[in-house]
């Protein structure tokens, strides 16, 4: 049985008053538990729309996404919100740390919206970063470190939920390739290891290599 | 909870010069309004002193239907017993019998009505500051029978001076003419022209005689310790004295005008309050909405992580709360420290001296602290900086994670 599937998926935007735009024209899709897989196509083919319907911080025009069988497109902001904090794990492009804290608080902070008490919360956070190996940085601020360690930041952040699934929106597009490597074997270490479902959407080769599946998306449907 | 304190202390210091811009219209604007509340305090403070200091005490005591009309025959007869019972409690200073009523005086060049003032020289010390006000010359003398103090302005329209002789004219409590000649021993210059221009000062004992009323007077002044208490004092006093035919009135009573007018300056601060709290209001706003504005994606990453809300409406509401309480602090320190700076060195306002002096007030303003209005004015302030966080608050909690994370 798939952990997460979309059902004729549409995502219409409606740009100034009149002007709208098809980012998804009806996608389904079946991703199996501890799947590492891969959503790839040129600029503007709807990967970014699909991960953000997917992750629940978007609602769709129209379809279905279920999460074991839960229909979360129907779902208000307040409970989407509470959904993505226990089912969801984010790594973005840009990283998206939280810049007024350390990497350990950064780590922390989701457990600390579930409600996990203290000093679980800060064994587990620099057990994780250690993990991740930046056992040495957990006091510093994201600022403060490079743009590889603060992607590792963002996975172990990612990780610290213990999510379903991560959604990583092309995790690597700002990496050089050595730290990208880096990170892409610890992400799939992770999966490995831990059974976390990874969905990645990526216009890098070395995502779509290293990727179990690779699904293509052209104009807003599935090509291939 | 302490994660979002965290965050909210953090982001205050992240931006630390708008951060201080914000402390300061608050630091300033609470200084201002303590300072401003203090002068008017001081100032009213001072008015009522003056203006009991003079001709009205705290209490003034009547027999009954005088304040209707004030005439000679409406007079207390052997105020003895009373003076003795009133001299016994606790609460008043100092009593002053007093003889009141109308009369020409003339020079031998001109003439003008006054009100004459029948006084015990040395009670009246206790009860007015009649006697610190004549300049030049002196203050009546027990024992004197022909001097008279006169108004300062009086003197001059009669063009007469220290030494000159006087007449006054009026009518006695039995009908007959009472009439004496006076010598100038003193000027009153209160600075109050209604006093200054028409009111003249005789021994009492002279006064009772030139108006064939034994010991018979008009009102006994009374001095309290604490004036704040006059009203209810004036009516415990009514209650208990032993006659019911007494008029026993609190000096806003005898002059409601006074009372009237420091109602209206109280009403009117009230005006400079608010335009005060608006300015704070825009500074504080302008601030925490620049914040929230300015943080929009790191907002939108908060939402996608699962942040609810409430806890992004707490976050934003700490932020404002500490630059509302830093701002507070700094607030009390300027107003406290300007108002007893000058509560003792004064504010000179020499420059309008005679328009203050129409209004009971002297050239040097010394502003009066009072922790009720500080706390007033500290919970304003902070309340305002609480009410104006909600609309960024609210702005941050109901951003689309989606577009707030794409906006840079």
């Amino acid at each position: 049985m798939a952990l997460l599937e979309t059902i004729h998926l549409k995502k219409t935007y409606t740009i100034g008053k009149n002007i709208q735009t098809d980012a998804l024209r009806g996608v389904s899709l079946q991703i199996a538990e501890g799947e590492f897989l891969a959503i790839a196509g040129p600029s503007g083919s709807g990967k970014s729309s699909l991960l953000n319907l997917i992750g629940a911080l978007d609602t769709p025009t129209a379809g279905t996404v279920l999460l074991d069988n839960q229909n979360i497109s129907e779902i208000n902001s307040q409970e989407l919100a509470a959904f993505r904090l226990h089912h969801i794990g984010f790594i973005f492009q840009a990283y998206n740390l939280i810049n007024t804290l350390t990497a350990v608080e950064n780590v922390e902070y989701i457990m600390l919206l579930q409600g996990v008490n203290r000093r679980t919360r800060e064994s587990k956070s620099e057990a994780i970063l250690e993990r991740v190996g930046l056992a040495d940085y957990i006091n510093r601020f994201p600022q403060e470190m490079s743009g590889g360690q603060q992607q590792r930041i963002a996975v172990a952040r990612a990780m610290a939920a213990e999510p379903r699934v991560i959604l990583a929106d092309e995790p690597t597009a700002n990496l050089d390739s050595k730290t990208a490597q880096d990170l892409l074997d610890l992400m799939a270490e992770l999966n490995r290891e831990k059974g976390v479902t990874f969905v990645f959407s990526t216009h890098d080769q070395l995502i779509m290599e290293r990727a179990h599946r690779l699904i293509t998306l052209k104009d807003g449907v599935i090509t291939s | 909870m302490l994660t979002f304190i965290k965050i909210a202390l953090r982001n205050i210091f992240r931006n630390t010069k708008r951060s201080l811009i914000t402390i300061s219209a608050i630091g300033f604007g609470l200084g201002a309004l303590i300072f401003i509340w203090s002068f008017v305090e001081g100032a009213h403070k001072q008015m009522i002193q003056n203006y009991t200091s003079y001709l009205t005490s705290h209490v003034l005591i009547h027999q009954k239907g005088y304040h209707e009309k004030s005439t000679l025959e409406t007079y207390l007869q052997s105020p003895g017993p009373l003076l003795s019972t009133l001299k016994q409690d606790p609460r008043i200073a100092a009593t002053s019998p007093r003889v009141r009523a109308d009369g020409l005086l003339s020079s031998s060049e001109s003439s003008a009505g006054v009100l004459i003032y029948g006084v015990d020289p040395d009670q009246e010390k206790n009860v007015s500051r009649l006697s610190q006000r004549v300049k030049p010359g002196a203050f009546l003398k027990p024992d004197s029978d022909k001097d008279i103090v006169i108004g300062a302005s009086l003197a001059k329209n009669l063009n007469v001076g220290l030494g000159d002789k006087v007449v006054i004219m009026s009518q006695a409590l039995d009908g007959s003419i009472a009439a004496g000649a006076f010598h100038i021993l003193g000027l009153l210059d209160t600075g109050v022209e209604e006093i200054d221009k028409g009111v003249v000062l005789l021994p009492l004992k002279a006064t009772q005689s030139l108006f064939v009323m034994d010991d018979g007077i008009s009102e006994i002044a009374v001095r309290l310790k604490t004036a704040s208490q006059a009203k209810p004092i004036a009516h415990d006093l009514a209650r208990n004295l032993p006659s019911a035919k007494l008029e026993i009135l609190p000096w806003q009573d005898v002059s409601p005008m006074m009372e009237q007018w420091i109602e209206f300056d109280n009403a009117f601060i009230w005006i400079i309050v608010i335009v005060v709290m608006i300015v704070v209001a825009i500074g504080i706003l302008n601030t925490v909405l620049m914040g929230v504005l300015e943080r929009t994606r790191e907002f939108g990453i908060l939402l996608a992580l699962g942040t609810n809300h409430k806890q992004i409406i707490a976050m934003v509401a700490w932020e404002s709360l500490f630059l509302g309480l830093v701002g507070s602090l700094a607030g009390l320190i300027i107003g406290s420290s300007s108002s007893l700076y000058f509560s003792t060195a004064g504010i000179d306002l020499s420059l309008f001296t005679s328009a203050m002096n129409s209004f009971y007030m002297d050239a040097f303003i010394y502003p009066v602290l009072h922790p009720g209005y500080v706390a007033v004015s500290v919970i304003l302030v902070l309340g305002t900086s609480m009410i104006v966080s909600i609309y960024p608050a609210w702005h941050a909690a109901h951003l689309k994670p989606v577009d707030a994370i794409r906006s840079i």
